[in-house]
């Protein structure tokens, strides 16, 4: 509350952004079924992480104001999320893990 | 000292000089130190960072035993029922939104809009925690599938099971702040940023059952 560099979004702003997350997930959940009919595989997968992504951003970009607030609270995050995923995309890279989901 | 105590004038002066001080000197280290952020709000930042090497290791495990075949039982991938956990995870998403609307109405002193909308977010992760519940007693009931079947049932409860602590935790947390609020008419201002504090939390347990839903249960693969 204390360390706002521009307005945040209105009331009517986040309804508008939920509804938007909400229409990401139903897209999600469609292409699920889609998969199951016409088998994309690698596309599939990269649709949907994808749209995982979007919603992902959006959530902590948004409702977390991380977009409003001091840019060292963003490089903690970022640090954190990005070390996190290099860690076990390497272990999962070193285990074959990610070759057999890639297809 | 003597000059002081000489001078009842002198005495006061001293006695300001000493409260601005000292006053001067604890919002220094209470409120923003050098950073320019609050202590706490910092604090919670960085425990949320280093969640995400928490919940990467147990996606990371679920993901390593999820459709490796030779165990004996149920495998989670044959039996997710995609659109229940679908539901689950609109409920949940919407929970962010009046999270979000909580912090708003307080910002703008809506002190009966915050408290509202705590309860409408504990409310609905009080039911995306009911359909874990549900998922967990009918894939143990109805299809035999146990923490212990097989690494693959294990991985899925530990790692669901670990999401759904967290959410309880935020349950308890956002019911403790509405009971403060009701019993006080309302948060004061540094209430309030334990309000934002809970708010961040229980975003980060959403994002994390983004990448949950999305990595787990749509993207789950039939066990080889």
């Amino acid at each position: 509350m204390s360390s706002e560099h521009q307005a945040h979004p209105t009331p009517g702003q986040y309804w508008k952004i939920a509804a938007f997350l909400a229409a990401v997930t139903a897209l999600e959940v469609a292409m699920f079924y889609i998969d199951r009919q016409l088998g994309l595989g690698f596309l599939n997968a990269a649709i949907l992480i994808l749209l995982s992504a979007i919603k992902f951003l959006v959530v902590v970009g948004w409702f977390m104001h991380v977009r409003y607030e001091k840019p060292m609270i963003s490089r903690f995050f970022t640090a954190g999320f990005v070390l996190a995923c290099g860690l076990y995309l390497v272990v999962l890279s070193a285990l074959g893990v990610v070759a057999i989901r890639g297809g | 000292m003597s000059d002081v105590a000489a001078s009842p004038a002198g005495a006061e002066d001293v006695a300001d000089a000493m409260a601005s001080a000292h006053d001067v000197d604890l919002g220094h280290h209470e409120e923003h130190e050098s950073t320019g952020i609050e202590n706490r709000k910092l604090g919670m930042w960085v425990f949320l960072s280093s969640e995400f090497l928490f919940f990467g290791a147990l996606i990371t495990n679920y993901l390593l035993y999820s459709n490796r075949g030779g165990f004996e039982g149920t495998y989670p991938a044959a039996i997710y029922d995609i659109p229940f956990t679908s539901v689950s995870s609109f409920v949940l998403l919407m929970s962010s939104l009046t999270m979000v609307l909580a912090h708003n109405a307080l910002s703008r002193n809506d002190q009966h809009g915050a408290r509202t909308w705590l309860f409408a977010t504990a409310a609905l992760g009080s039911v995306f925690l009911g359909g874990q519940v549900f998922e967990f007693t009918e894939f143990i009931v109805e299809y035999d599938m146990t923490l212990s079947t097989n690494p693959a049932a294990s991985a899925f409860y530990v790692l669901t099971g670990f999401h759904g602590t967290h959410v309880a935790i935020g349950i308890i947390m956002l019911l403790s702040l509405w009971g403060i609020s009701r019993r006080q008419n309302g948060l004061s201002e540094k209430q309030g940023l334990n309000l934002e504090l809970v708010g961040l939390y229980w975003h980060f347990v959403d994002i994390i059952w983004i990448v949950i839903f999305t990595v787990v249960y749509l993207l789950s693969i039939p066990p080889t």
